[in-house]
C-alpha cells in the first residue's frame, strides 16, 4: 500500500527552515501574542496585572506555611520563593500551553498555509509577555525586602535568555507529539504538577538530607530555576548549573529537530 | 511563469483513534466498509483514501473549478496543492506563490476590525509601508465606517462577513486557492464580492476554486475538473463539466 504519511523532512535542512521560520515571523507573532493579550484583558481596568496579583497572593500564601513549616522567618524565604514561584510559572505554562499549542490553532494549521512558527511564536511570546508582567513584584521585593543587586544581577539576562530558547523547543516539540498521541497533555499535565513539589521552589535545596539529593540534583527543572534566580537574588548560579542548562538546550533542539522532521509533514493528519 | 503539476497524487488520510495506541493490538483487520473512496485500515490505523491517482496540470492564466459531491476530495485537493500535507510518493511541481483561502481566518472577535486587519496584514507578509493603503481600501469595500473601530464580536453577521471578506482578499498571490464560501454574505453584498473576486482573480495568475454555485463558477472559470471519490474523472469547459456532474449525479 502506498503511504503519504510517513515520509520525514530531510534532516539537514530541517534546523534552518524551523529558525528562518520563526525569525522570519517574529514580529508577526508578537504582534499577535500581544493583540491575544490586548483582547482578552480589554474590559478590565488593570488587565494582565491580574495575574500578577494572583501571583503576589500565591507567593504571600506559600512563604507564611513554608515558613511556619521549615521554621524560618517569613521575611527571609518571600524572595527565594517569590522568584521561584514566578519562574516556574513560565516553564509550566511553556509546557502547558505548548503541548496543546497546535491542537487549539487547529482549524488554521488546516485551512491555510501559515507556517507552524506563527503559532509557536504566539504561544511563547504570551506567555512572556505575562510573565513581563510580574517584574513589578520583584520591584516591589527590592522595596520592601533585603535583597542584594549588584553586577551580578545582571547575570540574569543571559540566564532569562536561555529560558526564552528553552521555551522555544519546548513549546513545538510538545506540540507535535501531543497532537499526534492525545493522551500525552493529561499526562504531561500531571508530570509538571507533581514537579512542582519536587522542585526546590518553596522548600530550599540545602534542606534536602543527603540520601536524597537526587531530587534535586536530577532535576532538570531545579537548574532553569537556579540559572535566573540566584542571579536575581545576587548570587552567582554554579558553574554546573549553566553547564546543565546549555546542553540541556543543545539536547532539546535536536530533540525538536527529530521530532519535526517525523511529524511535522503529518501535523495536519493529527489535529 | 506559474504552473501548479500533480503526478500520480493519492492522499491517504489516517482516522487516528485512542485504538492507534493500544499496546496490544488485536491484528488489523481489513476493512472494506465504504467511506468515501474506500477505507482500509494499517496497524491499526484507519485511513480514508482521500484522493486517488490525481495527475493535473494548471497553467498560467488558467481559472480551475472544482466540482463534486460533498466528499469528493475537492477541499482535500486544494489543500494538498497549498502544502499542508504531505507529499507522499507523487510529484508535486508549484512554480509560484501559493495562497490557500478556507473556512479558517485569524479573527479575534475581541479584537477591533482595525487590529483584525493589521493582524491579517502581517499574518500575509505584507509590508507595513502599505498599511494606509489597504487600510482606505477595507473602508471603501466594507462600508463599515466608525464600526471598525469596534471589536468585531458588537458586529452582525452581515458587517463580520464583510470583513471577513475583506481580510481574505487582503493579497493576492500568484497561485491562488479558494475553498467554498466565497461570495456568500447578504444580497446587497454580493454584487460588491463579485467586482471584488472579479479584479482579484484577474491579478492572481492560477486561481483553483472549489464552489457548489455553477452559476458563480461559470462567471469566474475557464476549465472545470470533475471529482468523484478522490478521483478526476473529467477535465474539459466548465459547461461540460457541470452538464457531466449533472448527469452523474
Amino acid at each position: 500500500m502506498s503511504s503519504n504519511h510517513v515520509s520525514p523532512v530531510p534532516l539537514v535542512d530541517i534546523f534552518r527552515q524551523y529558525s528562518k521560520g520563526f525569525l522570519t515571523n517574529v514580529f508577526t507573532s508578537f504582534y499577535w501574542s500581544h493583540m491575544d493579550v490586548r483582547c482578552r484583558y480589554r474590559r478590565s481596568i488593570i488587565g494582565p496585572f491580574w495575574e500578577t496579583i494572583n501571583m503576589l497572593v500565591m507567593i504571600m500564601g506559600m512563604s507564611f506555611v513554608s515558613s511556619a513549616i521549615f521554621g524560618v522567618k517569613m521575611m527571609g524565604i518571600l524572595p527565594y520563593l517569590g522568584l521561584g514561584i514566578i519562574f516556574w510559572s513560565v516553564i509550566s505554562t511553556s509546557i502547558n500551553e505548548g503541548s496543546g499549542c497546535f491542537i487549539g490553532n487547529s482549524d488554521l494549521i488546516k485551512n491555510s498555509n501559515l507556517g507552524i512558527g506563527n503559532f509557536v511564536g504566539r504561544t511563547v511570546f504570551r506567555i512572556y509577555i505575562t510573565a513581563a508582567h510580574h517584574t513589578l513584584i520583584y520591584v516591589i521585593g527590592l522595596i520592601f525586602l533585603d535583597i542584594n543587586i549588584n553586577m551580578i544581577t545582571l547575570l540574569a539576562i543571559p540566564g532569562i535568555l536561555l529560558l526564552f530558547l528553552n521555551s522555544l523547543w519546548v513549546v513545538p516539540t510538545l506540540a507535535l507529539i501531543c497532537a499526534r498521541y492525545r493522551d500525552l497533555e493529561m499526562i504531561v499535565k500531571n508530570l509538571v504538577m507533581l514537579s512542582f513539589f519536587v522542585t526546590p521552589i518553596f522548600w530550599n535545596s540545602d534542606v534536602v538530607r543527603s540520601n536524597r539529593r537526587f531530587i534535586v540534583d536530577y532535576n532538570p527543572f531545579y537548574y532553569y530555576l537556579e540559572i535566573v534566580r540566584a542571579p536575581l537574588l545576587g548570587e552567582i548560579p554554579d558553574l554546573k548549573v549553566y553547564i546543565v542548562v546549555i546542553f540541556l538546550t543543545l539536547f532539546g533542539y535536536l530533540l525538536l529537530t527529530v521530532t519535526y522532521s517525523r511529524m511535522r509533514p503529518n501535523l495536519a493528519f493529527y489535529v | 511563469m506559474t504552473h501548479v503539476k500533480l503526478t500520480n497524487i493519492n492522499v491517504e488520510i489516517p482516522i487516528y483513534d485512542a485504538n492507534a495506541l493500544r499496546l496490544f493490538k488485536r491484528r488489523a483487520t481489513k476493512d472494506k466498509s465504504k467511506v468515501g473512496s474506500g477505507s482500509f485500515s494499517t496497524a491499526g490505523v484507519l485511513s480514508v483514501q482521500a484522493l486517488r491517482n490525481i495527475n493535473l496540470e494548471v497553467n498560467d492564466g488558467e481559472r480551475l473549478a472544482l466540482i463534486g459531491h460533498n466528499g469528493a476530495g475537492k477541499t482535500t485537493l486544494l489543500r494538498f496543492i497549498a502544502g499542508v500535507y504531505p507529499k507522499g510518493e507523487g510529484i508535486r511541481d508549484i512554480l509560484g506563490d501559493v495562497h490557500l483561502y478556507g473556512s479558517a481566518s485569524s479573527i479575534n472577535p475581541d479584537g477591533t476590525g482595525y487590529e483584525n486587519i493589521l493582524l491579517a496584514m502581517r499574518l500575509n507578509g505584507l509590508d507595513k509601508s502599505l498599511e494606509p493603503k489597504i487600510r482606505k481600501d477595507v473602508e471603501e469595500f466594507t462600508e463599515l465606517g466608525e464600526f471598525l473601530n469596534m471589536p468585531m464580536r458588537t458586529y452582525s453577521a452581515g458587517m463580520s462577513a464583510r470583513l471577513n471578506f475583506a481580510i481574505a482578499t487582503l493579497k493576492t498571490p500568484s497561485i491562488l486557492l479558494i475553498d467554498e464560501g466565497i461570495g456568500a454574505g447578504d444580497k446587497n453584498f454580493a454584487d460588491k464580492v463579485e467586482k471584488r473576486v472579479k479584479e482579484f482573480t484577474d491579478r492572481a495568475k492560477i486561481i483553483v476554486m472549489a464552489s457548489h454555485s455553477g452559476d458563480f463558477l461559470k462567471k469566474m472559470c475557464n476549465r472545470a475538473a470533475v471529482l468523484r471519490r478522490g478521483s478526476i474523472e473529467f477535465v474539459g469547459d466548465v459547461e461540460e463539466a457541470l452538464e457531466y456532474y449533472d448527469r452523474s449525479l
